[in-house]
């Protein structure tokens, strides 16, 4: 099967005036055709930027991207001009985030965001694209969908607001959704409601969908394939279970490690030492290097390179064997 | 741990209300009768604006409460003023969700923790040196850390330093609100850690509040469940989520995601359908009947009240507890 969109080698980087920020810092991976891929990291970790900066939804300056490619149904987004990618942003390819009132204009209905898309691109009538986009919010479960096409950003409730956003995001029905912590800003019974959501819509639309978050719980409910970041690069990829279960990085192992689970009695929590690195001084070696427990001489002057651990199971470090 | 001990803090019938511009009153905190004991950790959980946060305010009255009652080593802490109150506040402590906002970026580490001693204490420039550098290594700080500012430490150590100020007074009572939540994950097992630590150590008494269930759990003893400005139960740790009571709480153990595929896979989750009401109108009667599974007709008319069960380890507020299976 081909990938739907495929990261090759893509560096973004920031020219601040304290120097060079490395925020993406060449990464390859693919996503496929209805398939859940976690991009899970810290903050700073790159996450957010790997996916909004190729769509060109960051100012540039300082934004600099540097290198890379990065293929969408095999045409190379960067290649693109704003035009070309601005029919491809909101149509093929659409975005959810993480705090819904700031992307809903409070000024307008939301019916008249609502059918933005549809009438921009795919040329409908305003009547028409009103009559879909109705549809859609009675889709995502809001119960009088006409009402709230004539309601204010402000009058629902940030779950409401979730589901809005997720409604306006699937009128065109996109190959490829990028959700950017689409929950965080919710409330754990709430939350549920909406990652089921996503779930049957995409379960309907063999819709494709990155998923970028910091939650290790949700990325265990939801992904099908797991990107895991740190200070700008990929440190290994995998299915859900090659991550969870057969981890070969000492980072994502002593991630899993630290964080508290509902279902256990931790004594006490193992800890990674430090904190993550702050990117402009990052070195050509292993940003990890300094927190890692497995760390050798050759991780502080060199980027490990991929290195297979099964079928689909790649990852990035010098230590052979992790037990 | 022993229960028969008389609590360190205790407050009772609580209400935290603000007025509102309409006309009315947000009720944050709506009658909430508490008990801290000697040495124990004890979760608030709840979700956001149920009130928790309010609630750890008004203990520790940087909010007045607008009613109740609250005792905190015996002594009647709503009747102090003054002198009094600025003495008595040393026994209470509390470390915020933000380190970047609750540290002032102009003091030194040295400077943010000798100003607390020199209010409360008579001690030489000799003694107050000594007391910072123990509270620092306490907190896991090197000696070096005294003479830098706030910017110059990651947000971890940042939290460290606002602990080790709520800690060089050694207070009896710490209230921590959200201490962890705006750290980045692989930095929040060391702060839980220190806390636990510091916890066993000194034998003094948390209040540990936060809206995440896992964290929760790691570092609590008891734990005190809330839903828009009530508790809706109590219990022990362990009882509490092997055998949670009150819907609310089934829920909510119910959607926390767990970091393991398999088990994801396999859940069945208790879903609530409907959005958590406003507290500016919350319904009448049990606050939690919109979203209930439970719900009776008795549950829109009257609001059940937090009822301890024979054990009297725990408490819960609900008419039909008991009744389900």
């Amino acid at each position: 099967m081909n990938p739907l969109l495929s990261i090759q080698d893509y560096k973004a980087h920031f020219y601040t005036r304290r120097g060079i920020v490395k925020a993406v810092n060449g990464i390859t991976y693919d996503v496929h055709p209805g398939q859940t891929l976690a991009i899970v990291g810290e903050s700073g970790s790159g996450k957010s930027v790997s996916q909004l900066s190729y769509l060109g939804l960051l100012p540039s300056p300082p934004l600099k991207i540097t290198g890379g490619q990065v293929l969408f149904e095999g045409n190379d987004l960067l290649k693109m001009g704003e035009d070309q990618l601005r029919k491809i942003r909101g149509d093929k390819i659409s975005m959810i985030f993480q705090e819904p009132m700031t992307s809903l204009n409070p000024y307008l209905k939301i019916g008249s965001q609502m059918i933005e898309p549809l009438v921009i691109h795919r040329k409908k009538s305003k009547k028409e694209a009103w009559k879909l986009a109705t549809q859609a919010l009675e889709r995502v479960g809001l119960s009088r969908p006409d009402q709230a096409m004539e309601s204010y950003p402000h009058e629902f409730s940030g779950g409401m607001r979730q589901r809005v956003m997720i409604a306006m995001a699937l009128t065109t029905e996109p190959k490829l959704l990028i959700a950017d912590e689409p929950t965080t800003a919710l409330d754990v019974t709430v939350q549920a409601q909406i990652l089921e959501l996503l779930k049957s819509i995409q379960k309907e639309n063999e819709m494709a969908m990155i998923l970028i978050t910091h939650d290790l719980g949700v990325v265990a409910g939801a992904a099908d394939e797991v990107v895991v970041m740190y200070a700008g690069r990929v440190f290994e990829t995998g299915s859900v279970d090659d991550i969870f279960y057969r981890s070969q990085h000492p980072y994502t192992r002593a991630l899993l490690r630290s964080t508290p689970r509902l279902d256990q009695l931790e004594k006490e929590l193992p800890v990674i030492p430090g904190s993550p690195p702050d990117l402009i001084a990052v070195t050509e070696g292993c940003p990890f290097y300094d927190r890692c427990s497995y760390q050798k001489e050759i991780c502080k002057a060199e980027f490990p390179r991929e290195s297979s651990s099964g079928a689909n199971h790649k990852r990035f470090c010098h230590v052979e064997k992790i037990s | 741990m022993s229960k028969p001990q008389s609590p360190i803090l205790s407050a009772q019938d609580l209400t935290v209300y603000y007025p509102l511009r309409s006309k009315g009153f947000l009720r944050a905190v709506d009658g909430i009768s508490l008990n801290l004991y000697p040495g124990e950790v004890l979760g608030l959980v709840g979700e956001s604006g149920c009130g928790k946060s309010s609630l750890g305010r008004a203990l520790m009255r940087l909010h007045e409460p607008t009613s109740g009652t609250l005792s905190v080593l015996g002594t009647d802490f709503l009747s102090l003023k003054g002198s009094k109150l600025r003495e008595f506040r040393r026994n209470i402590q509390m470390v915020f969700q933000d380190p970047y906002a609750s540290l002032n970026p102009r003091m030194t580490v040295s400077d943010a923790l000798s100003e607390p001693l020199r209010a409360h204490f008579r001690l030489t420039n000799q003694e107050i040196t000594k007391k910072v550098a123990k509270t620092l290594e306490q907190v896991g700080l090197t000696e070096q850390a005294r003479y830098k500012y706030p910017h110059e430490f990651s947000g971890g150590q940042r939290q460290r330093i606002a602990i080790a100020r709520a800690l060089v007074l050694d207070p009896k009572v710490l209230i921590a609100d959200e201490p962890v939540s705006s750290l980045d994950v692989s930095v929040q097992a060391q702060v839980l850690n220190l806390l636990k630590e510091i916890q066993k150590n000194t034998g003094l008494s948390m209040l540990f509040i936060s809206h995440n269930l896992s964290v929760v759990k790691y570092i609590s003893d008891r734990i005190a469940v809330m839903y828009l400005g009530k508790i809706v139960e109590t219990a022990n740790r362990d009882e509490l989520f092997e055998k949670p009571q009150h819907p609310y709480t089934q829920a909510l153990i119910s959607a926390v995601p767990i970091p393991d595929p398999k088990l994801e896979r396999e859940r069945k989750r208790i879903m609530l359908t409907g959005e958590l009401p406003s507290a500016e109108s919350p319904p009448k009667g049990c606050a939690f009947h919109t979203r209930c599974p439970w719900v009776v007709p008795r549950c829109l008319e009257e609001r059940p009240k937090l009822k301890e069960d024979s054990s009297g380890k725990r408490a819960v507020a609900c008419f039909e507890v008991g009744k389900r299976p």
